[in-house]
């Protein structure tokens, strides 16, 4: 089989740690996929759905931005957050949507923040159910 | 010997409180180990992180960051320090507030003034008692820190310092040797140093692609050492707050055990002398009647 290993860590735990045939990353410019062999590669991650072909079947995994790298057939993929979609609630996270688009932004900082929260509350109400 | 009742008595209560501390003594434990099995998780994260800003640093030909920058005309700085919210964990708390008063009183003998961010109950009202003022109070955080807790105390924190609000950002806490060691430490997390960034050089150095280019990883992976590091703090201080409790508690339960052992002498010494005082009360009794 054509596997590499796949590794997704958070500052809490270990997420998930399985062989994989193909990836999809959330990478900060559009999707992007991983074979076996893929030359070695540091990429930055934007809120989103990770898609792990597996030879147990598909795995699904929200992960909230961070970076992947992957080297020697190891892809690891660092993120602050990394959960099963099936765990999000999407009435909530509709809720944060809302809540973070009708936020007063004056100074960048706040901008920067409040784009953030709204894209993240964005795609968790799009996976949630 | 009229005290006899009041020895049971006192030995009754003192084996209720063995019986409390002893409980306590394995909630601890348990809790300890939950805590401690956490901060290992947590490691795999931070090594990574490590290595890859310390690979990037090796690509984009050195660091600079506004994190990375030193504000020497600024002369304030920001503290957090952790402690706990409940007590009954021996001198925790005790031994990380007189690093800190330590650590304030040289801080302003430079000049400087330090905002101090307080987690945990028992460092709120220590600094109340003090009558020493606090930038901000939190509680709650428990003994299962979570990442987004911590987080936005992270974000802030870091906000000020590039807008030049702080000079410098440090972190108090009891730092996790081992079980058996645990010792307070007054941290300096910003400015960011080179070293506690990048970690150790690697053995061989991978040739990567990056996208986007190094200098905006970076941007992003510098921010995220230091919420790692903050985060890293909150697990370790878990870790050595359940310690110190499960040591204080199980002083506490040997304590008890002793007085359980002293008062069963009293107690039997004491029925002794009764029962010797009424056999002369009989034989003198006996006696006289002959």
């Amino acid at each position: 089989m054509n596997t590499f290993e796949l590794s997704v860590v958070t500052p809490e735990a270990a997420v998930l740690d399985v062989e994989a045939t193909y990836v999809t990353l959330p990478a900060h410019d559009g999707a992007i996929g991983f074979l076996r062999d893929r030359a070695p590669l540091l990429v930055k991650l934007d809120v989103g759905l990770l898609r792990a072909e597996t030879p147990d079947g598909q795995r699904l995994l929200y992960v909230d931005g961070g970076f992947a790298e992957m080297v020697d057939n190891r892809l690891t993929v660092l993120t602050e957050d990394a959960k099963d979609p099936s765990d999000i609630d999407r009435a909530e996270a509709e809720a944060r949507l809302a809540e973070a688009q009708g936020k007063l932004a004056t100074d960048p900082v706040a901008m920067a923040n409040r784009d953030k929260a709204v894209r993240r509350a964005r795609v968790q109400a799009r996976l949630g159910s | 010997m009229a005290n006899r009742r009041v020895l049971v008595k006192r030995r009754n209560s003192t084996r209720n409180i063995r019986k409390i501390t002893r409980t306590m003594q394995l909630i601890a434990t348990a809790r300890f180990q939950a805590a401690f099995s956490r901060a290992v998780a947590g490691k795999p994260y931070t090594e990574k992180l490590a290595q890859l800003v310390g690979g990037l640093a090796r690509a984009a030909e050195g660091l600079e960051h506004p994190l990375m920058q030193t504000h020497d005309e600024v002369h304030r700085e920001a503290l957090v320090v952790l402690t706990s919210d409940r007590g009954l964990c021996g001198g925790y708390n005790a031994n990380v507030l007189r690093l800190v008063m330590e650590h304030l009183d040289a801080r302003a003998a430079a000049g400087v003034e330090t905002l101090v961010t307080m987690i945990g109950g028992k460092g709120i009202s220590n600094f109340a008692f003090r009558g020493r003022e606090l930038a901000e109070a939190i509680t709650g955080i428990g003994d299962a820190p979570r990442f987004d807790q911590v987080e936005p105390i992270a974000n802030r924190l870091m906000d000020d310092y590039t807008s030049g609000e702080i000079g410098a950002l440090w972190v108090a806490y009891m730092k996790f040797i081992s079980a058996g060691k645990q010792a307070p430490v007054v941290e300096k997390i910003l400015p960011l140093s080179y070293e506690a960034a990048a970690g150790e050089e690697p053995a061989s150095p991978v040739d990567y692609e990056f996208s986007p280019s190094p200098e905006e990883l970076l941007d992003e992976l510098l921010p995220a050492t230091v919420r790692v590091q903050l985060f890293q703090a909150f697990t370790d201080a878990a870790v050595s707050e359940q310690v110190s409790r499960m040591v204080a508690m199980k002083a506490a339960t040997d304590a008890a055990e002793d007085m359980i052992k002293r008062l069963t002498m009293q107690y039997n010494r004491a029925r002794q002398t009764q029962v010797t005082m009424e056999l002369l009360d009989i034989v003198g009794g006996a006696n006289a009647l002959a």
